[in-house]
């Protein structure tokens, strides 16, 4: 396995936002997130990245091999775990270009005029990193450096939320990119647009329901996500957990 | 002695006690005025303190003008730049040998504006450069000059005059630097630049002073029509204050873009200012500082646009990051109109470095200190419109280190 996350259980300002949960990648695998609101996605990727207010109180997370549960967000970064951000800060006074110059001369990546290209952030290098971009400028500026880190790992939070059709298609291209380079995935997201997208190709390896910090049911997006959009997230769960029993 | 010489130096004999509006003043008395000297190992001797400024000594080698306390050395780009009819030398040699020159001479900037500029009439002996670009010839490559003190308790005192004729262009690079074991010493710098019509003068300016140093620059900028002046200042070292508050005059459809970046440390005080007259219909201004304080540094950031003609545009960004406890930041934009229908803006903001920015870094793969360079490079990295290539490499080189450093 690519990534194991074993009874994780987090705390943020001593309240719990992860409450036991388990998770396993393996190796150019996609796995799927879904979930209502607050049910702790986006506190799991952050968990994973090692964002310093996401306390681990009990479990591990190892990584390629190695327990990175105390490792500081830059070495699990450099260890090839990404995180795309929901919504990342603006920095005012860096500039987009000299950003992508410290990740390029970081990362050793090429081929990032192309990935700029498809992902239409190519005119936003003079820009401020993230100052006055649209929702969609964001995501996709998300998206192209998460692609600069070639990561093992690429954890997606809500890529698609939020944004125009045309940015969507264009978010879609780069996903698949990702699955091309036999990235794993790790993928929240609320819609399904992206998820037909990829279901098309075949691409999801499995879904993942969470609800109050736990992973409450696993399977199949064939099983799981038709469920999910038809019932709601609760309803889903509870038929899935019954059928799961017989 | 000429009588149009006599009676400035009249005027500066009067001036010489005059206090200036701004900054602590200094006793004259306390400094050495040297006599000129032997101009032979002046290369030797501006090695260390061009360092500082990020000029190599093949740099300082083909520079048009160094200066090392009161000896002066011509680069072989003056030899070149001759056949364009460009002409590199003294100030004093100047007035000596074309009569013209006098009508620059003290025309920008009183004599008697303070005790320092009247202390340079009465003590350059003509030392600073003078640079004269005829009509239409554009100098593409940037030409360097230095002017670096090397002893202590050394009183340098420069006149320099810059006429860019109609249709001309001119890069200016200036160092100003001494080398770290020079205790105390005064430099006081008389700049008068004249921009032609249509012409475009760039003027960067990096300085590398020492804790004991007082420095007292003058300098006063007239546009004329369509012309365009480009300014960049930057100021990194400990230094024991440093005062300037350069003025720009503006003639129709000319237009100015002045930046200017502070890196406080030690217990320096800084105080530094740009300003912009809009004179003329059709003028533009925008003058940009960026201000860091660390240690006990005390630094004060002023602007001033001031509209006498209309339409006319100016704006004031003026941004300071304190990263000491002790360090005292004050942004002083100010925008003065005498006429209807000038447009000025300005935004003066002290912050600091979120949190959330360097977490956000960090997740990218770059440790703490890697992070906060990066934020502070980008602060402190001000694009200038105007400014060659060149240019705009060295200043990028320098900012990225002093980036680096700043964290440590």
């Amino acid at each position: 396995m690519l990534l194991d996350v074993e009874n994780l259980v987090v705390e943020v300002h001593g309240r719990q936002v992860l409450r036991g949960v388990n998770l396993h990648i393996g190796e150019g695998e996609v796995h799927v997130v879904m979930g209502p609101n607050a049910a702790g996605k986006s506190s799991l990727l952050a968990s994973i990245m090692g964002l310093s207010k996401y306390r681990v109180v009990e479990g591990k997370i190892v990584f390629d091999g190695e327990d990175v549960t105390s490792k500081p967000s830059y070495e699990r970064a450099l260890k090839g775990i990404a995180l795309s951000y929901q919504i990342p800060p603006s920095i005012k006074g860096l500039k987009v270009k000299d950003f992508v110059s410290a990740m390029l001369s970081k990362y050793k990546c090429s081929g990032d005029y192309f990935i700029a290209k498809m992902l239409g952030v190519d005119y936003l290098m003079d820009r401020y990193l993230f100052v006055g971009f649209s929702g969609g400028e964001r995501k996709r500026m998300e998206l192209y450096i998460t692609l600069l880190q070639n990561p093992k790992l690429a954890m997606l939070d809500e890529p698609d939320s939020g944004v125009d059709i045309d940015s969507i298609n264009r978010i879609v291209n780069a996903i698949r990119m990702l699955v091309e380079r036999k990235t794993s995935i790790l993928l929240v997201t609320h819609t399904g647009h992206i998820l037909d997208k990829l279901v098309d190709k075949g691409g999801i390896d499995t879904v993942h329901l969470m609800m109050n910090g736990r992973i409450v049911f696993s399977g199949l997006p064939d099983e799981v996500i038709p469920l999910v959009f038809k019932y709601g997230y609760k309803k889903a769960v509870e038929k899935l957990q019954r059928l799961g029993q017989r | 002695m000429s009588e149009w010489l006599r009676r400035i130096r009249e005027r500066a004999e009067k001036a010489l006690d005059k206090r200036a509006k701004y900054g602590p003043d200094i006793d004259l008395s306390r400094y050495n005025k040297r006599e000129p000297s032997d101009a032979s190992d002046i290369l030797r001797l501006a090695s260390e303190p061009a360092k500082r400024i990020g000029l190599s000594e093949k740099e300082v080698s083909r520079a048009g003008y160094v200066q090392v306390d009161e000896r002066i050395w011509y680069g072989i780009i003056v030899e070149g730049l001759k056949k364009q009819g460009v002409i590199v030398t003294s100030t004093g040699e100047a007035l000596e040998k074309y009569p013209w020159v006098k009508d620059y001479y003290w025309r920008n900037i009183p004599v008697d504006l303070d005790k320092y500029t009247a202390a340079v009439e009465l003590y350059s002996g003509g030392k600073g450069y003078f640079i004269y670009v005829p009509p239409g010839v554009k100098v593409k490559i940037p030409v360097y000059t230095c002017l670096l003190i090397t002893s202590s308790w050394e009183a340098q005192f420069v006149h320099n005059i810059v006429i860019v004729g109609d249709g001309a262009e001119l890069n200016l690079i200036t160092g100003c630097a001494v080398p770290h074991k020079v205790a105390g010493a005064l430099h006081i710098g008389v700049s008068e630049f004249y921009v032609g019509r249509n012409a475009k003068l760039s003027f960067a300016m990096i300085h590398a002073w020492g804790r004991g140093v007082h420095v007292r620059p003058r300098t006063s900028v007239r546009v004329m029509e369509g012309g365009s002046y480009v300014s960049y200042y930057l100021v990194h070292s400990d230094v024991a204050s440093i005062q300037a508050y350069p003025s720009v005059r503006l003639d129709k459809n000319a237009r100015t873009h002045t930046a200017s970046i502070i890196l406080g440390s030690s217990n320096s005080i800084y105080d530094i200012g740009s300003e912009a007259v809009l004179q003329g219909e059709g003028s533009s201004a925008e003058i940009v500082s960026r201000v860091i304080g660390r240690d006990e540094s005390w630094i004060a950031a002023r602007s001033r646009i001031k509209a006498l003609a209309s339409p006319s545009r100016g704006h004031i960004e003026c941004l300071g990051l304190p990263l000491s406890k002790k360090a005292t930041i004050i942004a002083l934009p100010e925008l003065e109109s005498r006429i209807e229908g000038a447009e000025l803006t300005h935004e003066a903001a002290i912050g600091k470095i979120a949190e959330e920015e360097i977490e956000y870094l960090m997740s990218k793969g770059f440790t703490e200190e890697e992070a906060r360079a990066l934020i502070l490079r980008g602060f402190m990295r001000v694009e200038v419109p105007g400014l060659p290539l060149q240019t705009q490499r060295l200043i990028d080189a320098t900012i990225k280190l002093l980036s680096e450093k700043a964290t440590g």
